[in-house]
């Protein structure tokens, strides 16, 4: 599903170059749940945002879905993120002003769907996080923890191949970040490849593979035994 | 454009920032209600110059005699000019291709008595061709003729209010009204334009005021319209000669400003149209820098919703929104401010004139208004700002890189 290629990365910090990637090489299977973990620093959020194009690689090859990512333009890029990938953000970033149900819609509505149809789509993911009852409510009427399964309802809404969460509990305390670690594992039993950035263990340990990165290189990458959330909740 | 997303999208953040977009449609409003206001003030301006001017042909030349103040020809200067009758026909026969209608003035005061009806008015002997000249209205009856010159008959054409106050309802035409104790018969009623003390004025036969004075053959002015086809070089280079021609005959001196006075119409038209169209361009003027100081609030407020959506944008990208649609977003709420804005003020002023133009009617300013065209323009204007307004904020908006926006650690 990703496949990465001696992917470099490095930004200009006024005289200094920060060298962030040195060479990442990286393949994820469809179906998978991988935690990427690192320390502060270790490029974790940078991996992120260019497996999800919003940044661009310096050198190196990403596939995704066996279409190469690359010298995209701004236009090309959104139709791609609108396609291929779904976000999920440690502070949710839903819009403000917009209602869950909306939030969800938006997606669908940069994929040209029909308001109608659109709707009823969203209404259904928000039925899959739990949150039909709640559908007319701004996110500031909702917890922290439906604020983020809002979120993941919208990131599924457009049915991306890909599920980026940046860590996803961060801002969410330990009972609510279970809830949430169990929707996303619930979200992976049905098939959907999701990447989960994270720096705490208990996070990693529920996925089914851990990437540990530091100073941009990956220094560990193995499977795990996956601990449910259930048990938690 | 018609999506209904985008409007909901848009009444959305006007509806979250009510003061702040108020307070930048009305600066735009604010502009547009000066532009309109100063155009139709310029607009009455006109109307009210040229109200002065239009109960007389605008190609009309008037002649009267003054004081010399320089010495010429063997004459003193403080000689007074008068003309004759002979001038008149002089004129006549020197330009018989420039002269359209001619006519001589004779000025006198009258008392005038009907029955135990008196009044005083202001006579004036003319010329059948000066009802041309005056745009004289006759709206019963006739006006003076050839005939009545000859005879010099004892005839009158009444102004609208001398009838009123002399003949009550008594329809005036075939009576015999005295003039200072000499019987005159009415043979026409006229109405003006100008105003209403013309029409407190009588017309009589030249020849017959000129006998009643003493015999005289004095007249005070000549009245004279030139050919019609002429422009305004042609008209100036013509009173030129007239004057150039009367000053000879009457013996003054071609540099003495006070002898004689030609007073042609198609430059003081001139003068106020030049006037009056210098006066709009530093009306339009005005209003259009007013208008980008509006423009220019618009920019601002624009610039700094998209400052502080600029996370918010940041999402949209990150969940496929494409530039263009973020463009899209932000020069439409922009010519929406703009546009809803100005049409308010657009509609105050056009209120505001509708309610009292129509009652401002002084010599100097009458009837403000705007044109059809203004409003057609100022809307198209307003639009145009919307855009330029809205563009740069835009371009910004579009160029938020989703990264930037959505770093928050």
């Amino acid at each position: 599903m990703i496949e990465i290629k001696d992917l470099h990365k490095s930004y200009k910090m006024g005289s200094n170059v920060l060298h962030v990637l040195k060479g990442i090489n990286f393949k994820v299977e469809e179906g998978e749940l991988v935690a990427i973990m690192g320390s502060s620093g270790s490029g974790k959020s940078t991996l992120l945002n260019i497996l999800g194009m919003l940044d661009g690689a310096d050198s190196g090859a990403y596939t995704l879905d066996g279409v190469p990512i690359k010298n995209l333009s701004e236009t090309k890029a959104a139709q791609y993120r609108n396609k291929f990938l779904g976000f999920i953000f440690q502070s949710f970033n839903l819009i403000n002003y917009k209602s869950a149900l909306e939030n969800v819609a938006l997606p669908l509505y940069y994929q040209k769907v029909p308001r109608k149809e659109r709707q009823e789509k969203a209404m259904k993911y928000l039925e899959r996080v739990g949150l039909k009852p709640w559908a007319d409510h701004l996110p500031s009427e909702l917890s922290g923890g439906q604020k983020q399964r809002v979120a993941i309802a919208r990131a599924m809404a457009a049915e991306p191949k890909v599920l980026l969460a940046d860590e996803p509990t961060g801002a969410l305390d330990s009972t609510t970040s279970y809830e949430v670690m169990d929707l996303i594992q619930k979200i992976n039993d049905d098939g959907n490849t999701i990447l989960v950035v994270t720096h705490e263990e208990d996070i990693a340990h529920m996925c089914k593979r851990i990437v540990h990165l530091k100073d941009g290189i990956i220094v560990e990458d193995k499977k795990i035994e996956q601990v449910r959330a259930e048990q938690y909740v | 454009m018609f999506d209904r997303d985008v409007w909901q999208e848009i009444f959305n953040t006007l509806k979250t920032n009510k003061l702040r977009t108020f307070l930048t449609g009305f600066s735009v409003g604010w502009a547009i209600f000066i532009l309109v206001m100063l155009l139709a003030s310029v607009n009455g301006m006109q109307n009210g110059f040229t109200g002065q001017f239009n109960d007389d042909a605008t190609n009309s030349i008037f002649v009267r005699p003054g004081t010399t103040s320089k010495a010429y020809g063997g004459f003193e200067a403080g000689r007074r000019i008068q003309l004759k009758n002979d001038d008149l026909e002089y004129i006549k026969q020197s330009f018989p291709e420039d002269v359209e209608y001619i006519s001589a003035r004779y000025y006198a005061n009258t008392t005038a008595r009907y029955k135990s009806e008196t009044g005083s008015y202001s006579v004036q002997g003319t010329h059948p061709d000066h009802q041309a000249i005056e745009k004289t209205l006759v709206v019963a009856g006739r006006y003076i003729n050839e005939a009545d010159i000859i005879n010099k008959a004892k005839v009158a054409v009444i102004g609208r209010k001398v009838a009123e106050d002399l003949f009550k309802d008594e329809d005036p035409l075939g009576k015999f009204v005295e003039f200072n104790g000499l019987p005159f018969r009415v043979i026409g009623i006229f109405t003006d334009d100008g105003d209403d003390n013309a029409e407190r004025r009588i017309y009589a036969p030249v020849s017959t005021y000129q006998r009643i004075y003493g015999n005289t053959n004095n007249i005070n002015m000549i009245a004279l319209t030139y050919n019609p086809t002429y422009d305004l070089a042609t008209s100036l280079e013509f009173s030129s000669r007239l004057e150039d021609l009367m000053k000879r005959r009457h013996k003054i001196d071609p540099d003495d400003q006070s002898g004689l006075y030609i007073f042609n119409y198609a430059e003081a038209f001139d003068n106020i149209n030049s006037f009056t169209s210098v006066l709009k361009a530093i009306g339009i003027g005005v209003g259009f820098l007013i208008l980008i100081a509006g423009i220019v609030g618009i920019g601002n407020i624009m610039v700094f919703t998209i400052k502080e959506r600029t996370k918010e944008i940041g999402v949209r990208k990150a969940l496929g929104a494409r530039p263009s649609q973020i463009v899209n977003l932000v020069l439409l709420e922009s010519v929406f401010i703009t546009s809803i804005s100005g049409f308010v003020g657009l509609l105050f002023a056009w209120m505001i004139l509708a309610a009292i133009g129509p009652t401002i009617q002084t010599p100097a300013f009458s009837d403000p208004s705007v044109s059809l065209s203004v409003v057609v323009t100022a809307t198209i204007i307003l639009i145009i700002a919307g855009v330029l307004a809205g563009l740069l904020p835009a371009m910004k908006a579009a160029n938020v890189k989703p990264i930037v926006a959505l770093s928050d650690k």
